[in-house]
């Protein structure tokens, strides 16, 4: 059974074509649902949970309140205030039927995520075929954490290399050495995020360890395979000069030229968070003042 | 290659262009007086001889002026940027808008109170009823009026321009030259053309005392200065223009200024929109390279050279009526020059030059000229490394055509290989052969999105009530998507009927009232078959006819076919009902219609529901031969059009709001609507079959400036125009500025006056943009988030 692989479906809340940060030309980028850590900082919150949820964006809502009338389950209503209407959700009553999704006009209520086929998300990414030659560029898996659906991951990675499309991971290691060495075989290059070096910060911060995660960077850095690491400048957190020089020292002692991106922080987060009916962990941070 | 990196602007180019931009617009009825006096002098002369000896006079008698600091002199007038007062082609509009033309939205003229006297009392008097204009809506005037919502019809109060002349002949020849070919020609033909070579042989006469003119005024003005350099500027500007009054250029400098003369006796002539120069960088390269080598012209030398003719072309505006204007707002005055690209054998012939204009580019920054920048498959990274970097710069140019796509398409319109490889852009985004080529580009617009309006509510327009189309029937009388189509396909053949008539009769006054000899001296083949430009003389008679606006044809077919006709969602009645009355009370659905997959997403079926009546349009135009005897062809460009043709549409099926701004550009997605990016805008466009569209096609892109942060990630923006040029796509540009900086220039224009931005096939001061045309740029989606 040669192209079983294709048959498997995975679970997805974004792609991005023409993305331009996430490795060599011009690419498009995968976000896979569900990630083993829970970073305070994710500015994808969507990602996180491996369950679709619902979205709900309130700037696009017009608050027609049909969503209201189908749900069988009555989790939503319309409350109506002097100066505007809103719709809320119960989500501990929500089971996700879906009726409103279906009937909102203005797409405000949509799933954090969807299901899709490997060959369903091959034919997305080869639209841009002609730039990934033109540039140099390819696609990249992110999240989430694409790791955390190896299957599909690495069957969505083979099937681009059969194309021979350019391919990028981009991950925080949390996962079994077994998987990241068999997806290896068909990841061009890994992009590698390192957050924290002190394991108690790291959990701390993420709510995991991260021994699996460096154990996992020294061992890929040992093949040779082609990596670049990326920093998170969190405020406060992981832009601390300690933290940093940590890491660089790490990175070098591999004794090879691993390059090494710092990125700033996403100051639009908090939108997510909202959509999400979710609070916004980095209040919570301020206010307990950890560091 | 020729190292430019370290060539900055000189100090007298920062005075020059900064006396240019902050020069105040006055009209000028000057060359009006001239011509009205040889009219009334010569009542009996055929209509070429009274053209030839007006344009003989005002090269004689208008006043010059020679700023001290200038290396390129010449203008049509002695103030720069006035208005011309053009009365041949039509003063009816200026009688009605004299005393408004200093307050008008769009682009205002200062007027004198003793200019509006004189025309008052003689100029209007005389030629009452006598213009291009009255002739031609004495001729149809009813006719124009009854498909006006339908079909914009160009060129009823001016000449036509769009033309790019034979400049390399012109180097070769000199005007003396081009006389002795006249004057050989002139003795062996029928009557007819003795009259025409006359009429060329006296305006090639007046061109040559007119550049005698500067010689003498360079050489009075010696004088008037007491430092050494300025003296000897004038000296040489004066034996560059002795020289070429008689010979043709033998150095770089008086080539350039030659050609800048031509163009300046072209407007003096025509009066019109787009005169472009064409491959600047090939026909100027022998004379660059060959005073580079024996040093007469150094390099720093040849780049000021450049940046004083980029700064030359921003002293010519063009004056519009208030109409006109805010569909071309912003003076596009249309010097295109087109650099890069192939020779006839397809070998990249991008040289020193190309990259000596995209240096000027970077040191002027101003609307004109309009730079094109032809690339290929085999273009050279560098160019296109260089392109980038001067898009980044954020004046919306060069404006990058693609030649895989282009030269495929002319040759299917029907012209010759050769010249088709040799094709350029004139005016704004108009597809020409260098020299030969008539195209009467803008001829007419025609509004599919209008029709489509009509086509649902029985030919009856939903703004004014008026019956305007055909009985085709409601949006309830049709059973089902096809049938619909076939109504719209009636409506659409009964507006390109009324357009093909009104074309004609503009043509026909045309050849009436403007022949014009000095034009058709550089086109070819006019000289050679003794017959006038506007009489067919040149090697290629095309007519261009836009349709307008794809972006919204595909959104709203795509609604209808849908949600009316497929899934019978929405209930026909209801839904005419919610168009007719702008979506009053029914959010509900226009929302739906909103959230349907929109044009520039990379989603087929709704991109080919477009290109499908694309297809239809340009077979339709290609049924009718024009009054020249060429074709008509396609173009999909709006200029700024996509405003006042907005505001003529009712609520569309696409959940647009009656009679707001159509879909920019030609080829754009409808602003904001374009949610995948860039690269999904691109493949979308490739549906729509460019290869139909010989006379050019438009697509904007807006980028934040943050994209261009920094060399990687421009290199990512040169292998996207790679990807580009591997398309059918024949035209992309970019504004390259976030929308906050937008607002602020909108809120305080004095802060912002040298903020260009690009509008439609050319690049206008953003802050003289009308409100409405400044809201819709800044809504148009921005990529590179």
């Amino acid at each position: 059974m040669e192209n079983d692989h294709k048959d498997i479906s995975g679970l997805i809340f974004k792609i991005k074509r023409f993305s331009v940060h996430d490795g060599p030309g011009i690419r498009t980028t995968v976000f896979f649902k569900g990630c083993p850590l829970n970073c305070v900082w994710c500015h994808s919150p969507e990602g996180i949970s491996p369950d679709i949820s619902i979205w709900h964006d309130k700037n696009s809502c017009i608050a027609c309140g049909q969503c209201v009338e189908v749900c069988p389950l009555k989790a939503l209503r319309l409350l109506k205030t002097d100066s505007e209407n809103i719709i809320e959700i119960n989500r501990e009553i929500c089971n996700l039927t879906g009726n409103c999704v279906k009937i909102c006009p203005a797409d405000a209520i949509r799933f954090t995520g969807s299901v899709i086929s490997v060959s369903g998300l091959l034919s997305e990414i080869e639209k841009d075929i002609v730039f990934y030659e033109t540039s140099g560029g390819g696609v990249t898996l992110s999240g989430g954490e694409a790791l955390h659906q190896p299957e599909f991951a690495e069957a969505v990675l083979r099937v681009c290399k059969e194309k021979n499309i350019h391919t990028a991971i981009e991950t925080c290691l949390f996962a079994e050495k077994e998987i990241i060495k068999s997806i290896s075989r068909f990841t061009d290059l890994f992009i590698i995020d390192l957050k924290l070096f002190d394991p108690a910060y790291h959990r701390h911060f993420t709510g995991q360890s991260n021994e699996v995660i460096l154990e996992n960077f020294l061992y890929l850095a040992s093949t040779g395979k082609e990596m670049v690491v990326r920093i998170p400048l969190v405020p406060g957190i992981t832009d601390i000069r300690e933290n940093l020089d940590s890491i660089e020292k790490l990175v070098s002692s591999t004794g090879r030229d691993i390059p090494i991106e710092y990125i700033d922080y996403n100051p639009l987060a908090r939108n997510n968070y909202e959509k999400l009916n979710l609070p916004f962990p980095q209040d919570e941070i301020r206010s307990s003042n950890v560091r | 290659m020729v190292n430019l990196h370290d060539i900055k602007p000189t100090e007298r180019i920062i005075s020059l262009r900064e006396k240019t931009i902050s020069a105040e617009r006055y009209l000028s009825i000057e060359q009006a007086k001239i011509i009205t006096r040889v009219y009334q002098q010569n009542e009996n002369l055929p209509v070429i001889l009274k053209r030839a000896k007006a344009l003989a006079a005002s090269l004689s008698e208008i006043s010059i002026s020679i700023d001290p600091e200038e290396l390129i002199v010449g203008n049509r007038t002695s103030e720069i940027r006035a208005g011309v007062v053009f009365p041949e082609a039509g003063i009816a509009w200026l009688s009605k808008e004299i005393e408004t033309l200093p307050y008008r939205e769009q682009d205002p003229f200062n007027v004198r109170k003793k200019d509006t006297e004189f025309f008052r009392e003689n100029i209007e008097p005389y030629w009452r009823g006598k213009t291009l204009e009255d002739d031609i809506y004495r001729s149809y005037g009813q006719e124009f009026a009854a498909i006006e919502k339908v079909v914009k019809i160009n060129q009823k109060d001016h000449a036509q321009g769009h033309i790019c002349p034979n400049v390399e002949n012109w180097l070769r020849y000199g005007p003396t030259g081009l006389l002795k070919i006249a004057r050989e020609k002139a003795g062996r033909e029928s009557d007819e053309s003795k009259i025409f070579y006359e009429s060329v042989c006296i305006t090639l006469e007046a061109v040559c005392r007119f550049i005698k003119r500067f010689e003498t005024l360079a050489s009075d003005l010696v004088e008037s200065q007491n430092e050494r350099p300025a003296k000897e500027n004038l000296e040489q500007i004066s034996a560059v223009c002795k020289n070429i009054a008689i010979k043709p250029p033998s150095s770089f400098r008086e080539a350039v200024q030659s050609v800048w003369f031509l163009f300046v006796i072209l407007q003096m002539e025509s009066n019109a929109s787009s005169f472009s120069p064409g491959r600047m960088d090939q026909y100027l390269y022998p004379f660059f390279i060959n005073d580079l080598k024996t040093g007469k012209t150094g390099l720093n030398e040849a780049v000021e050279l450049m940046d004083a003719l980029f700064i030359k072309f921003n002293q010519i505006v063009y004056m519009r009526n208030a109409h006109s204007a805010r569909y071309f707002a912003g003076f596009p005055i249309g010097f295109n020059i087109t650099i890069g690209g192939q020779d006839l054998s397809g070998n990249d012939v991008t040289n020193d030059l190309s990259f000596l204009f995209l240096k000027a580019q970077d040191h002027i920054r101003l609307p004109q000229p309009n730079l094109t920048a032809r690339i290929h498959k085999s273009s050279p990274d560098e160019f296109l490394k260089e392109c980038s970097r001067i898009i980044s710069l954020g004046t919306g140019m060069p404006q990058i055509v693609n030649d895989d796509s282009i030269i495929p398409a002319m040759v299917k319109a029907g012209v010759g290989k050769d010249d088709a490889m040799n094709y350029v852009l004139v005016g704004c985004v108009e597809l020409s052969t260098q020299g030969n080529y008539l195209g009467w580009s803008d001829a007419a617009m025609f509004n599919m999105v209008k029709v489509l309006e009509l086509t649902l509510n029985n030919g009856v327009c939903m703004v004014t009530g008026k019956q305007t189309g055909l009985q085709t029937g409601y949006l309830y009388d049709y059973d089902s998507y096809s049938d619909f189509e076939k109504a719209f396909a009636a409506q659409i053949i009964f507006f390109i009927g009324k357009m093909i008539e009104a074309c004609e009769v503009v043509e026909r006054c045309h050849q009436t009232h403007l022949p014009s000899p000095f034009l058709s001296a550089v086109i070819d083949d006019c000289l050679d078959t003794g017959i006038d430009v506007t009489r067919g003389g040149a090697r290629y008679n095309f007519s261009g006819i836009q349709a307008i606006q794809i972006a919204n044809i595909a959104d709203s077919l795509a609604v209808l076919k849908k949600l009316v006709f497929d899934e019978k969602f929405f209930e026909k009645k209801r839904f005419l009902e919610a168009l007719k009355s702008n979506f009053a009370g029914d959010e509900v659905l226009r929302q739906h219609c909103l959230h349907l997959p929109k044009y520039g997403n990379d989603v087929e079926w709704v991109d080919e529901l477009g290109a499908k009546w694309v297809r239809f349009f340009a077979e339709a135009i290609g049924n009718y031969k024009n009054y020249r005897g060429g074709s008509y062809t396609m173009g999909l460009y709006t200029v700024s059009a996509h405003v006042p043709m907005g505001q003529n549409v009712g609520a569309t099926p696409d959940g647009r709001l009656s009679q707001t701004p159509l879909a920019d550009g030609g080829l754009s997605p409808m602003y904001g609507r374009d949610k995948n990016g860039p690269t999904a805008v691109l493949n979308s466009v490739s549906r729509i079959p460019s290869d139909l569209a010989g006379n050019g096609t438009l697509l904007n892109m807006k980028f934040l400036p943050v994209y261009f942060n920094n060399e990687y990630l421009r290199d990512k923006f040169s292998s996207f125009l790679r990807g580009f040029c591997s398309l059918p796509i024949h035209h992309v540009q970019f504004n390259v500025i976030s929308p906050d900086e937008l607002r602020k220039a909108k809120a305080d224009p004095e802060s912002y006056r040298g903020l260009t931005i690009r509008v439609a096939g050319y690049t206008a001061y953003f802050t003289e943009l009308s409100g409405d045309l400044q809201d819709e740029i800044i809504e148009r989606t921005t990529h590179g988030e």
